[in-house]
C-alpha cells in the first residue's frame, strides 16, 4: 500500500480521496433546497392600518378616524354572506360589491372611514374578500368593527 | 525562474475544491435552518383564504406569525374555538394580548401577521384584532392565498 501511494506520487498524481461524486451529490441538494425555498412562499398579504373598534366608535386606541364613515354589514343567510351597504339592496360577494364600492368611493371621496361589521358567524374567507375589495376600490381606511 | 523552482514534481495538477465544498455546505446549512425557521412559524392545517388584491410583504424582518388553527368541529358541526399558535406554541387567547404587548415592547417595528383558516367564525378573529388594537399594533397584515394559486 505505501509502495503504491510512493510510486503514484513519484508520478504526480493526486492521491487524496476523489471528491466528485461528494460534489456532484451535495450540488444537488444545494439545488433542490434553493428550489424548495422559492416555491414555498406563494403567499400575500393584505395590510390593516386600523385592526379593531369595538363596541362604540370612539374608544379606538388606534389613529383618528376621518369623519365619513361606511359600514358595511355581513350577514348569513344560510350557507352564503349577504353584504349591505347603505342606501342600497343587501347582495352576495359574487363580484358586484367591488363596483358599488368604486361608485361609492366616487361619490365620498378618499376620506372614508369604511367599517366592516360582520355578524358573529361570517367566516374568515368573506370578511377577506369584503377587505380585498375594500383595498381593491382604493379606500385608505378599513376597520373591523368588533363587537362590544 | 523563481516560479519554477516553486514548483514540485509531486503537487496535485487538479482544482482545489475544498474552498468550493465549504461554502456550499453553508449554503445548505443555511437553507435547512431556513427552512426549520419557516416550518415553525407557519402551522400545518391552515387554508389560506384567497384574495384577490394583495401584495407581497417585502421585509419580512421583525415578523411574528399568530396562526388561527382551527379545531375539529363535532358532530353537530359546531366549530370550537381555535387554537392560538405563536412560535410553535400553543398560547391560547388568555395569553394572547400579553405576548403581544412583550412583542411589541421588545420590537417597535413588529409585523405581526394574522394566518388564520378561512373556515374561522368572526367571533374567534374578532378578539385577536381586538388585542392587537389594545396591544398598540395598528398595523396587521392578513397572510393570505393568491387566486389561482
Amino acid at each position: 500500500m505505501a509502495g503504491r501511494r510512493k510510486v503514484g506520487m513519484q508520478h504526480g498524481m493526486h492521491v487524496g480521496p476523489n471528491m466528485t461524486p461528494m460534489v456532484d451529490v451535495v450540488m444537488v441538494i444545494l439545488i433542490f433546497f434553493m428550489l424548495g425555498s422559492s416555491f414555498s412562499s406563494p403567499d400575500w398579504y393584505l395590510t390593516n392600518n386600523t385592526p379593531a373598534i369595538k363596541g362604540g366608535l370612539s374608544n379606538t386606541k388606534t389613529k383618528p378616524m376621518p369623519a365619513t364613515r361606511l359600514i358595511i354589514k355581513l350577514e348569513m343567510r344560510g350557507t352564503h354572506t349577504m353584504a349591505s351597504l347603505p342606501g342600497l339592496q343587501t347582495e352576495d360577494l359574487s363580484g358586484e360589491l367591488y363596483h358599488r364600492l368604486e361608485a361609492k368611493r366616487q361619490v365620498l371621496g378618499k376620506d372614508v372611514q369604511v367599517l366592516i361589521k360582520p355578524s358573529e358567524d361570517v367566516p374568515y374567507q368573506d370578511l377577506i374578500t369584503v377587505y380585498s375589495d375594500c383595498v381593491g376600490a382604493r379606500y385608505q381606511h378599513v376597520a373591523f368593527y368588533a363587537p362590544a | 525562474m523563481g516560479l519554477r523552482r516553486g514548483i514540485k514534481p509531486m503537487e496535485s495538477e487538479h482544482v482545489n475544491v475544498t474552498p468550493l465544498i465549504d461554502v456550499v455546505m453553508c449554503l445548505i446549512i443555511f437553507f435547512l435552518l431556513v427552512g426549520h425557521i419557516a416550518k415553525k412559524a407557519a402551522v400545518k392545517g391552515v387554508h389560506l383564504p384567497n384574495a384577490k388584491n394583495g401584495a407581497d410583504l417585502a421585509d419580512k424582518s421583525g415578523e411574528v406569525i399568530i396562526n388561527v388553527v382551527p379545531r375539529r368541529s363535532d358532530s353537530s358541526g359546531v366549530q370550537h374555538a381555535p387554537k392560538i399558535i405563536v412560535w410553535g406554541q400553543d398560547i391560547g387567547y388568555e395569553q394572547l394580548k400579553a405576548e403581544l404587548r412583550k412583542y411589541k415592547a421588545s420590537n417597535p417595528n413588529l409585523k405581526l401577521v394574522i394566518r388564520a383558516d378561512k373556515s374561522t367564525h368572526f367571533k374567534y378573529i374578532a378578539p385577536v384584532l381586538e388585542d392587537c388594537a389594545s396591544a398598540g399594533i395598528s398595523s396587521i397584515h392578513f397572510m393570505t392565498k393568491r387566486p389561482n394559486s
